[in-house]
């Protein structure tokens, strides 16, 4: 049976100095692949260590499905890890690693080796049941290490980072193979990691963290097209950061984008204060500069990079300030040589008003 | 070949001479028919072997050392292992304090621990009973088996532990499922430390062995101070032969391996 997890106001401090974690309220569906996201040191793993019974928290609450687990032993929480080193036994074979949990359980022998059986043909690992952890490569690990987790059928799967060992390919196999099985089962899934690529392609939903806070939860695009906060616009792909002053002009809002010196109309939002915005590159539409057709602002190519599917410009603006634009590379497409000059365009609506 | 292998192979040699030299001269002595230390030896006899195995007093007190060294080490495994996984798992304040106050008796001469033990027995009026000479090899055996302990939970991974845990197991169990036999290498060959250093301890003996209670080397020291012939050689042989069968027996029941990768 999967379960749902809610945080509410959780924190760890360790030592009474360090808040790894600081007031996380997180809801967690049932069935749901949910990741945690975020740079090194912004509480990650605390925070899966305190949702598996590793650490208690110094204030709030976890309940899951409903029941308030503080008080209950890590071992009885019947949630499954997998370690971001595998932490597979060494003196055991593969077997008896992914049997273990079911062995902690009292199941009979019989049930234990057919389960056993088919957990290992899930992560196509049957032929190597006899070896030990240390005659396996790292992808092999990895795939025994999942399989002893969801040997059991958990209520819960947790992952600390369970493919940063493995080289790019082979992640990205894992990726692909990992989210697999977890629809399969479909079991409530909190993968952690640090790499929002990751995030995207595997996540329902995604809580960006930092500095012990969570800064955004939501779904890939939501997190990608509108974010909430300038920490989650930057960290999650390439974007143009602006700041600057929203007034009423004419009876419509602009944000007046000071230190470029050009307006944005249609600004929504209140007018008042510095006010923080995203663009992402691939909103700015650019023209070669042939007239002098209205547009946003004009820019210099400064430099343009070939990515296959899209080119990446680097523009400079009129008062120094860089942006980066993404053009896709289509049929019909010309490369703008660097020095070029060009317009700079795009739809208010994707212009995206941060808190902070 | 080249030269510096030449010189590696030679240095190895000149070692391995160095430290198997004494061993083999008693190995000679032991067969040497006269009752001196004499080369070439001057013929081939079992005799001494023979008179070794057929004296009262020398059977008396090598089963008694065999006694006193297989408790000696069982003690010395149960308080190590234990006081080493209070160090390095207890979360207690001055555990390097701890530590050192464990393995002071590896720093100071065991002539001075058996002293200071005789004058607390003195003290305390216990006298010299057979579990006195038993309680004073532990102490100084017991710090071998904390060092060899210590030395593999210092590198012990307590995720293996955590894993454990999260797939249900409750912390006894861990123990005895992860814990246990992933430091049992370490507890071993601290063991065989102990069984060795038991079994030809001679200082803290010394002070500590009553009448009619004497070990092999203490027997084999007051031998000495009378006679001095190929028996003592005989009883020397079969003491480093009873070692050897005890390191190579461990080795292949229980194992001394260590696990590799942790
Ligand atoms: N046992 C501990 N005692 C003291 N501080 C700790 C402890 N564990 C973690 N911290 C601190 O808490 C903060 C969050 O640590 P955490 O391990 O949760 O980060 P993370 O997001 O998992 O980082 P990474 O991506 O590097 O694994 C860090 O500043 C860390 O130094
Ligand atoms: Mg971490």
């Amino acid at each position: 049976m999967s379960a749902s997890i809610h945080i509410e106001r959780a924190s760890k401090v360790y030592d009474g100095a360090v808040r790894a974690v600081d007031r996380i309220d997180m809801d967690i569906r049932e069935g749901e692949f949910f990741a945690l996201l975020g740079p090194s040191g912004c509480g990650k793993t605390t925070t899966l260590r305190m949702i598996a019974g590793f650490e208690q928290p110094t204030e709030g609450t976890i309940r899951v499905s409903g029941k308030d687990v503080t008080g209950v032993p890590a071992h009885k929480r019947d949630m499954g890890m997998v370690f971001q080193n595998y932490a597979l036994f060494p003196h055991r074979t593969v077997r008896e690693n992914v049997g273990f949990g079911l062995r902690m359980r009292g199941i009979d022998k019989a049930t234990v080796a057919r389960k056993v059986d088919r957990a290992l043909e899930m992560v196509s690992l049957s032929a190597m049941g006899e070896r030990r952890p240390a005659q396996l490569s790292g992808g092999q690990q990895q795939r025994v290490a999942l399989a002893r987790a969801i040997v059991i059928e958990p209520r819960v799967l947790l992952c600390d980072e369970p493919l940063g060992a493995l080289d790019k390919k082979l992640r990205q196999q894992m990726q692909f193979e990992l989210k697999e099985l977890q629809k399969t089962l479909g079991v409530t899934t909190v993968f952690v990691t640090h790499d929002q690529e990751e995030a995207m392609a595997m996540s329902d939903r995604i809580a960006i963290m930092n500095g012990g806070r969570v800064e955004q939860i939501g779904t890939p695009s939501e997190i990608y097209n509108r974010p909430k906060t300038r920490f989650a616009a930057d960290f999650i792909g390439d974007t143009n950061l602006l700041s600057g002053k929203v007034v009423e002009r004419d009876g419509g809002k602009v944000l007046v984008v000071a230190e470029d010196g050009f307006e944005i109309p249609g600004a929504d939002h209140h007018p008042g204060g510095v006010v923080h915005a995203a663009l992402r590159p691939e909103k700015i539409v650019l023209h070669p500069d042939e007239s002098d057709a209205p547009c946003i602002v004009r820019g210099r190519i400064d430099s343009a990079n070939f990515l296959g599917d899209s080119i990446l410009y680097r523009i400079a603006l009129p008062k120094g300030r860089h942006v980066l634009a993404r053009a896709a590379n289509t049929a019909h497409s010309r490369m703008l040589p660097p020095g070029a000059m060009t317009r700079l365009d795009w739809q208010p609506s994707d212009l995206v008003f941060l808190a902070d | 070949m080249t030269p510096g292998r030449l010189a590696y192979i030679a240095l190895n040699a000149a070692i391995l001479i160095f430290i198997l030299a004494p061993i083999a001269i008693i190995f000679v002595f032991a067969v040497n028919p006269v009752p001196y230390i004499d080369f070439p030896p001057s013929g081939f006899t079992w005799d001494w072997f023979v008179q070794f195995f057929t004296s009262d007093i020398f059977m008396r007190s090598l089963w008694l050392s065999l006694r006193v060294a297989a408790i000696v080490t069982l003690l010395a495994v149960f308080f190590g292992a234990t006081a080493s996984l209070a160090i390095a798992r207890g979360n207690l304040p001055g555990a390097r304090t701890i530590t050192a106050f464990v393995l002071s008796p590896l720093m100071l001469p065991a002539i001075l621990t058996g002293l200071a033990l005789f004058q607390a027995y003195m003290f305390l009026d216990i006298g010299r009973p057979l579990w006195g000479l038993v309680m004073g090899h532990v102490l100084v055996t017991t710090p071998y088996v904390v060092r060899t302990t210590l030395a593999v939970l210092h590198n012990f991974d307590t995720r293996l532990e955590e894993a454990a845990t999260n797939l249900g197991a409750g912390p006894v169990r861990v123990y005895f499922e992860v814990t246990l036999p992933l430091i049992k290498p370490g507890v071993i060959a601290g063991g065989i430390f102990a069984f060795i250093v038991s079994f030809d301890q001679f200082p803290v003996s010394l002070f500590l062995i009553g009448p009619g209670n004497e070990t092999l080397p203490i027997t084999l020291f007051n031998y000495l101070k009378f006679e001095m012939d190929g028996r003592i050689a005989a009883a020397s042989v079969v003491s480093i032969l009873i070692s050897l069968v005890v390191v190579i027996g461990i080795d292949r029941t229980v194992g001394l391996r260590s696990y590799g990768k942790m």
